[in-house]
């Protein structure tokens, strides 16, 4: 396996477990399969596509063609991108999390209501932005570094590099802040939370937001390597999913494991030169299902060793 | 239930008659759904107070606890903890309001403890230092906890998970005491242990250094007699007997 | 008896109520070759008047009879498209119920019904394209293959639940799709098959006399999915499959008491996709052609949503969120991509407001209704204090528990009333004129009932000498004596009765 092989399937890899870590955070913490992940994903890069769009002449106005305003434009997008996902995780939680969390069904219900929310954001975004495909600016700009014989994309290495940013720090809030104590209890027993003083209502609005965010990360950095369109979710969306469910659903560290497979698998089943790309899909449905029927809680359920 | 004899208030328990009510409930009624377990409950309970709650199993006495922090289907009645009204008709709404009441200084350690399975035990009790002054003296608190059950030193790292039953216990009355309340409620401490492990945690119950009041509610009365101010008795929902200290024939 | 007028009793005034002569013998029509009842009709007798009644006690069969015979009624003078409309309708709605036996009557939450059917219409369409098989076989050949499809599915979900299961059958659907779609044979059609002969005459295709008959065809396989849910759902298969639905602890008993509840989910998911590969098949004729669209995302998301809107796990709701959605997606196709907006913004209302969708608004304020009445009752019993409400639940009479409220109240207020000097009067003159207070006291005694009723015994014929006993109350047990006081003079009697009265009635 040559080294272009493995970073591109790093590149997959961590995009695939932004989306699959803010699914299983979700699921485990506010009890939520959060199908409006990819209209998170797909809103967010729009919202980076339209902040650069009005940034770019004021930018250029200012900073002139200078590495300062590649800096800005960077941020802009970044930044923007991160807002769009925190605030769709906000209106997940007033529409699918605040009316019915304490009422009967609430798991499937919070799930039809998150699906219809993406359907209608999809079905929207093509209402109002047409089904064109949009480019974003390059924030790692073009060009590549050969090592060892290898080319390797800036925008690739951004995006590992990126993805692996956010994700440590995401790990890190939760495993040293306060907040991240709070909801890692909220994730194991609500009613031992609610007698420490957790409120479900309180913690939820930070959790939604913050899986947004990761939402818009992943669109931001897959925006560098494909375009932003209103169906654009549709795909890490299912992705995200099967990885979260892969890696037994509410498994942090289950999520990572599965997207790294995941991501090496697409990598070297696109490679093979007789399958090629159409199949990707299919082999990576063969191969979740068949490591769930042998493990039926899959990778989490091998790692998690405590009793009930 | 045993027969109480005789009772009288003990010097100990006159002294506290004048401090100050810390919980005052009045006319409590809840349960769930059609079912109401609680009816009207009067109670008073002064600050220091240590009252043992006892019962047979389903009279009442894990709902009057639930009740006071809002777990119950529906209440009515009037609670008033330290001056303020927290009760109050609600009819939905199971544990909406718990976590604003624990914050208010009521400390529960609940029926089947509660625990986070996959959190060590010193997360576990960081969790419970919930009140800005407790999260910053977490430290010391911790290890005051580890003082008052040894127990629980040598397995700081341990996943709760893991632990049996007695230690779970203990982890789960240490994760009360985290936070300075002016109430413990404390449900059931011998429940499914083995007697002389429930020895041992009441034993260590009695010699917490807290200033609040505590309302234990136990099964066992012998474990409760000699050592509680008052001995509270619930039957079918109602209260029976207030007495003073109370010794068991 | 006189014309008097008799105002209905209980809760249900405006129910429809027969009045069959009271002479006439019950008889009721069965289904032929069934012991089954066309309609569920309770006899019963009006508490107050004692006349016969007759009242439908299910009136489902009813409305499913109204709704299905205006369809039929109505469709024949519709405009071309909303013929079409509705047999899309028709076949949804058909697709619909029978997976709602898979998710809501087996419990096996599957995403792969699209697949099955489109597995079915597939193999219908290539066997009568390329091999010729005319076309009534085709309604054979789907079946089969539904039944194949089926019971290879059906294996890993007793080991997968939930989600994970879901997630699986969701994978089977897009392989399935990524297949058809590379098929060298149907790459010059984009991995459709057309030209497919049909019940339909070619030269009708897309004429009203085709659509109608096509229609005609679509409704009858609405009823056959109906006959199925009505055979699967409500029969052995059914009732075996409710006692294990709810929760562990249920799958538990069923397995403790001998129901094998996994066999019969596997049982009922291989029958209705078997059902599905007739829909396949049916659905390859009624348009000619299949194309690998029936295996997309977008299309099962739309039966999806069907189904949330009315109502998951009911038929009712099966098809009356079918016709919701057709009527939105196919009869407003004018308003292009905010019709799916629509549906979207439907399907969040109803969920968020309704358990279970549409059809089950009704039950769930009902539900409603049941538990704040509980509560109320529960928080009156504090004023009544006569009968728990655990009690007040199972005293079938529900005026048994007024009237104990009443007589609880009258104690109430009778019990300040009695005072030294009320005794005192009632001592200087028990029979004679009394004093208001006096006269409601004893009147309430006298409503006493007959359980425990002061009575006084002469001891002797002709001589002076009482005793007080009460009644047991029950027919042939004798009086108990109360104590052992003899009373010379029966105006002393008549009193010592009275202070036990008081007595009790102070206590209680």
């Amino acid at each position: 396996m040559d080294l272009g092989l493995v970073v591109y399937a790093l590149n997959l890899a961590a995009i695939y477990a932004l989306m699959a870590i803010g699914i299983s955070i979700l699921w485990s913490s506010v009890g939520m399969i959060n199908m409006a992940h990819g209209a998170t994903f797909a809103i967010s890069g729009y919202a980076a596509w339209l902040v650069t769009g009005a940034l770019k002449p004021v930018v250029a106005a200012t900073f002139g063609k200078t590495v300062l305003a590649s800096g800005v434009m960077a941020a802009a997008l970044v930044s923007s991108a991160l807002l769009a996902g925190a605030l769709c995780g906000a209106v997940i939680y007033a529409l699918a999390f605040l009316p019915i969390h304490d009422k009967p069904n609430y798991p499937v219900r919070a799930l039809i209501i998150t699906l219809a929310l993406n359907i209608g954001t999809v079905q929207g975004l093509l209402y109002f932005f047409g089904p064109r495909n949009q480019g974003l600016p390059k924030i790692f700009g073009f060009g590549r570094w050969e090592i060892w014989g290898a080319k390797i994309r800036y925008d690739q290495a951004g995006t590992i590099v990126g993805a692996a940013v956010i994700m440590g720090l995401t790990l890190a809030w939760l495993r040293y802040s306060r907040r991240g104590l709070e909801v890692r209890a909220m994730m194991q027993n609500a009613e031992g939370a609610a007698y420490s003083g957790i409120s479900r209502q309180v913690t939820a609005l930070p959790i939604l937001m913050l899986t947004g965010a990761l939402a818009g990360m992943a669109a931001a950095l897959l925006s560098q390597t494909i375009f932003v369109s209103p169906t654009a979710g549709v795909v890490p969306l299912v992705k995200g999913l099967t990885i979260a469910l892969l890696g037994g659903l509410g498994s942090v560290p289950g999520a990572m494991i599965g997207a790294l497979l995941i991501g090496f698998l697409e990598a070297i089943v696109g490679a093979i030169p007789f399958l090629g790309q159409r199949y990707v899909m299919s082999a990576t449905f063969a191969f979740i299902i068949l490591v769930l029927i042998v493990r039926p809680r899959g990778i989490g359920g091998l790692l998690d060793d405590t009793r009930e | 239930m045993a027969h109480l004899t005789r009772y009288s208030l003990t010097s100990e328990s006159r002294r506290l008659i004048l401090k100050p009510e810390l919980l005052q409930i009045n006319q409590l009624s809840a349960g769930y759904g059609p079912l109401r377990v609680l009816h009207e409950i009067d109670l008073t309970v002064r600050a220091g107070e240590r009252i043992g709650l006892v019962g047979l199993n389903g009279h009442g006495k894990t709902t009057m606890m639930r009740a006071i922090t809002h777990m119950t289907g529906w209440q009515q009645g009037s609670i008033r903890f330290n001056g303020v009204e927290i009760g109050g008709n609600r009819s939905q709404g199971a544990g909406r309001r718990t976590p604003g009441l624990v914050k208010m200084g009521i400390a529960v350690a609940p029926q089947g403890d509660a625990i986070f399975p996959g959190l060590s035990v010193r997360k576990h009790l960081e969790c419970g230092a919930h009140t800005k002054l407790a999260w910053r003296e977490r430290r010391q608190r911790i290890a005051q906890i580890y003082k008052i059950f040894p127990a629980l030193d040598p397995l700081q790292d341990a996943l709760v998970g893991k632990l049996s039953g007695g230690e779970r216990r203990m982890v789960s009355i240490g994760r009360m005491l985290m936070a300075d309340a002016k109430l413990y409620l404390i449900d059931e401490p011998s429940l499914g242990l083995a007697p002389k492990i429930s020895k041992r945690v009441m034993e260590a119950l009695w010699a917490l250094p807290v200033e609040g009041a505590m309302i234990i509610a136990e099964q066992n009365v012998s474990l409760l007699t000699g050592r509680a101010d008052r001995i509270v008795g619930m039957h079918a929902g109602r209260m029976r007997g207030d007495v003073g200290h109370v010794e068991l024939v | 008896m006189t014309n008097r007028t008799f105002y209905k009793v209980g809760r249900r005034p405006w129910e429809v109520k027969g009045h069959p002569d009271g002479l006439q013998e019950r008889k009721r029509t069965r289904v032929p070759f069934t012991r089954r009842h066309w309609l569920k009709w309770r006899d019963s007798h009006n508490p107050k008047n004692l006349q016969r009644e007759r009242v439908l006690a299910d009136k489902k069969p009813l409305w499913w009879a109204i709704a299905l015979s205006l369809l039929v009624i109505v469709t024949p003078f519709l405009p071309n498209s909303m013929i079409s409309t509705a047999s899309i309708f028709c076949i949804y709605a058909a697709i619909n119920v029978l997976w709602t036996l898979i998710v809501g009557t087996a419990g096996i939450f599957s995403l792969a019904t699209l697949a099955v059917v489109g597995v079915a219409g597939y193999s219908a369409a290539a066997a009568n394209v390329y091999l010729g098989v005319p076309w009534p076989f085709m309604l054979l050949i789907g079946p089969l293959v539904g039944f194949i499809a089926g019971a290879v599915l059906a294996a890993p979900s007793t080991r997968l639940d939930g989600l994970y299961y879901a997630l699986l059958t969701m994978g089977v659907a897009e392989i399935c799709r990524v297949f058809v779609v590379q098929l060298r044979a149907l790459t010059t059609t984009n991995g459709a098959i057309t030209q497919v002969d049909s019940f339909i005459p070619e030269a009708w295709f897309l004429q009203r006399p085709g659509l109608l008959l096509g229609f005609a065809g679509a409704f009858c396989l609405l009823l056959g999915a109906l006959l199925v849910w009505r055979l699967v759902n409500s029969e052995r298969l059914g009732l075996l499959l409710r006692a294990s639905r709810g929760s562990r602890e249920d799958e538990s008993f069923c397995e403790a008491v001998g129901i094998d509840f996994r066999r019969a989910r596997l049982q009922v998911f291989v029958i209705s996709s078997a059902a599905l590969g007739v829909v396949g098949a049916f659905y390859a004729m009624y348009y000619r052609s299949i194309s690998p669209n029936i295996f997309s995302l977008d299309q099962l998301l739309l039966l999806f949503a069907m189904m949330v809107i009315g109502g998951l796990g009911r038929a009712e709701g099966a098809v009356l969120g079918a016709a919701i959605v057709t009527l939105i997606d196919k009869g407003m196709i004018e308003l292009g991509p905010l019709r799916i907006i629509l549906v979207a913004a439907i399907m969040l209302i109803v969920t968020i407001f309704a358990r279970e969708g549409l059809t089950g608004a009704r039950d769930q304020f009902r539900d409603f209704r049941k538990r704040k009445a509980g509560e109320r009752r529960a928080h009156r019993t504090e004023k009544g204090g006569e009968a728990m409400p655990e009690e007040a639940v199972d005293v079938r009479d529900k005026q048994e528990l007024y009237y104990r409220r009443f007589n609880k109240r009258l104690r109430d207020r009778l019990k300040p009333m009695i005072t030294p000097e009320l005794i005192a009067e009632h001592k200087a003159d028990p029979l004679g004129h009394h004093s208001d207070a006096l006269a409601r006291v004893l009147n309430y005694f006298r409503r006493a009932e007959m359980v425990d009723k002061y009575v006084i015994m002469r001891l002797k014929d002709g001589e002076e000498a009482y005793r007080i006993m009460a009644v047991s109350g029950v027919r042939g047990m004798p009086p108990r004596v109360v104590d052992d006081k003899e009373y010379q003079a029966l105006n002393d009697a008549y009193h010592a009765v009275f202070l036990l009265r008081v007595n009790d009635l102070l206590e209680s």
